[in-house]
């Protein structure tokens, strides 16, 4: 099982497409913390809080998990690689046993979303800063709330770099996962966030904001008004789609033949 | 008597309708070169498939040193194969997509010199693969199926993409391998060229066998060519 872990990590490490990823992660999460940060901080913030809130400071540092999609991908990538390349044949050659060749691409794929999330939180809290150190009268963020985003990245990367492997092992056509994958996560799901809120809640996305703990709101003038799950039934929600996922993986790679 | 390495009894696998091997039973002995012939779609590719657990056959088994390729331990220490060239990531080296391989199996780093070195492609092993034209793949393909050193060899077309130096070197490099005592099994559809390689033949025609045995026997002094086509047209 080691030696599989081993060599799965070494297909991720040697694609320079990892790396891209990885600085493009870390980049969108910079990004959106500072563009958080410059937006409250201005004073056509349409209302919201502001950056001289706690509340309005402590979204801008929450902003960077919103990398996740990269871990989704890699996860993807992880798997379809497989297919696209016809590398596949000789992964299962060495090892037939394909219920250990799958949980080494599980645990890479957790290990990679976790380690994208984690980079990128620390590029994204770096920005937010840098970019809150050029605004007056900001106001100090709670140790807990740097810490409930720390623990939501760590837990969205490990969870969506699973799900993406499970996604890859579904859908093996590579640009199409991640197609779906991008449109669902940036469109569809954010969609369903905002105009059907107890749906919105149990979905990833509604589940890494319920483990933020953080208010969510919008602009006074539209009145949203969002709920969501408690940090603990949330991140026990993002375990469960890690297993889900899992489970479909096993069930699309342990007995197909491959052609 | 020597045993057989390799072992097909009563192996079939239809797609519903479709039967790509019928009921084959065959034996592939160790130290010799074993031709796999028949034209495109006779079934060989599935057969080596289902030889080396990757199709789940309908019926039937295939076993090689008497177990199933999937209940063997350290497959790849013992079986070496190449079933098509595109079988590397285009985005690593040669020498990446072969420390994948390594480490997958606990085989040593070492090993990678040796059989790039084996394949004559120590010039291009820091390339990345998506460079490397047909017969380059089908090299590295071999360097694979060698790096875990093992006594069995099935490759599935090996010859594609070569070119004619290179059949000539691929020709003397699998009867090398059988002089050592390894066990070769490699399918092909270009019965002119494998009549100079090998020393068995086993002929698959519609899925089903239709001879097997010495060379030299099955064709009774006829081409091999010739020989496929008579059998062929008397089969169903």
């Amino acid at each position: 099982m080691n030696k599989l872990f081993v060599a799965e990590l070494k297909k991720v490490i040697y694609l320079r497409s990892t790396w891209v990823f990885l600085v493009s992660s870390a980049a969108f999460g910079a990004l959106n913390t500072s563009a958080t940060a410059f937006f409250l901080g201005s004073e056509e913030n349409f209302g919201m809080p502001g950056v001289d809130t706690v509340q309005g400071v402590e979204s801008v540092y929450a902003n960077a998990v919103s990398s996740y999609l990269f871990a989704l991908i890699i996860g993807i990538l992880i798997m379809t690689s497989e297919y696209k390349h016809g590398t596949a044949v000789a992964t299962f050659l060495v090892s037939p046993k394909r219920h250990r060749v799958l949980l080494a691409k599980i645990a890479v794929g957790a290990t990679a979303g976790f380690t994208v999330q984690l980079i990128s939180y620390l590029v994204g809290v770096f920005a937010g800063f840098i970019t809150l150190s050029f605004q007056e009268n900001v106001a100090t963020p709670s140790t807990s709330s740097l810490l409930n985003t720390l623990f939501a990245c760590l837990i969205s990367g490990f969870v969506l770099g699973i799900v993406g492997v499970g996604l890859g092992a579904l859908i093996k056509v590579q640009v199409a996962a991640i197609t779906g994958a991008v449109l669902w996560t940036l469109l569809v799901e954010s969609l369903i966030i905002l105009f059907f809120n107890d749906i919105g809640k149990y979905l990833p996305g509604g589940a890494i904001t319920g483990v933020l703990q953080i208010e969510v709101g919008g602009p006074p003038s539209l009145d949203l008004e969002f709920n969501f799950l408690s940090p603990g039934a949330s991140t026990l929600l993002l375990l469960g789609y890690a297993i889900l996922f899992s489970g479909i993986a096993a069930l699309t790679t342990l007995k197909k033949d491959i052609e | 008597m020597t045993l057989a390495t390799i072992e097909f009894k009563g192996l079939t696998k239809d797609y519903g309708k479709n039967i790509a091997v019928k009921n084959l039973s065959a034996e592939v002995f160790p130290g010799r070169v074993t031709g796999f012939l028949g034209p495109n779609g006779a079934g060989k590719s599935t057969a080596l498939r289902c030889l080396l657990g990757l199709v789940t056959p309908t019926s039937g088994n295939s076993t090689i040193n008497s177990s199933k390729y999937h209940d063997l331990v350290d497959p790849y220490l013992h079986v070496g194969a190449v079933l098509d060239s595109r079988g590397f990531h285009p985005g690593l080296t040669a020498r990446q997509n072969l420390k994948v391989m390594a480490a997958a199996s606990g085989v040593d780093k070492k090993r990678i010199e040796e059989v790039i070195e084996m394949v004559d492609l120590k010039d291009a092993i820091d390339k990345r693969t998506k460079k490397y034209s047909l017969g380059m793949k089908q090299r590295l393909s071999l360097a694979t199926a060698l790096l875990g050193n093992p006594e069995v060899m099935v490759l599935d077309e090996p010859a594609n993409g070569l070119d004619p130096i290179g059949i000539v070197w691929l020709r003397q490099f699998l009867k090398s391998l059988a002089k050592e005592g390894k066990t070769i099994l490699v399918s092909s559809h270009q019965l002119t060229e494998m009549q100079n390689t090998v020393d068995d033949v086993l002929i698959i025609h519609k899925g089903e066998l239709v001879a097997s045995g010495n060379v030299d026997a099955v064709c009774a002094g006829r081409s091999l060519e010739q020989t496929f086509l008579d059998l062929t047209s008397k089969a169903v």
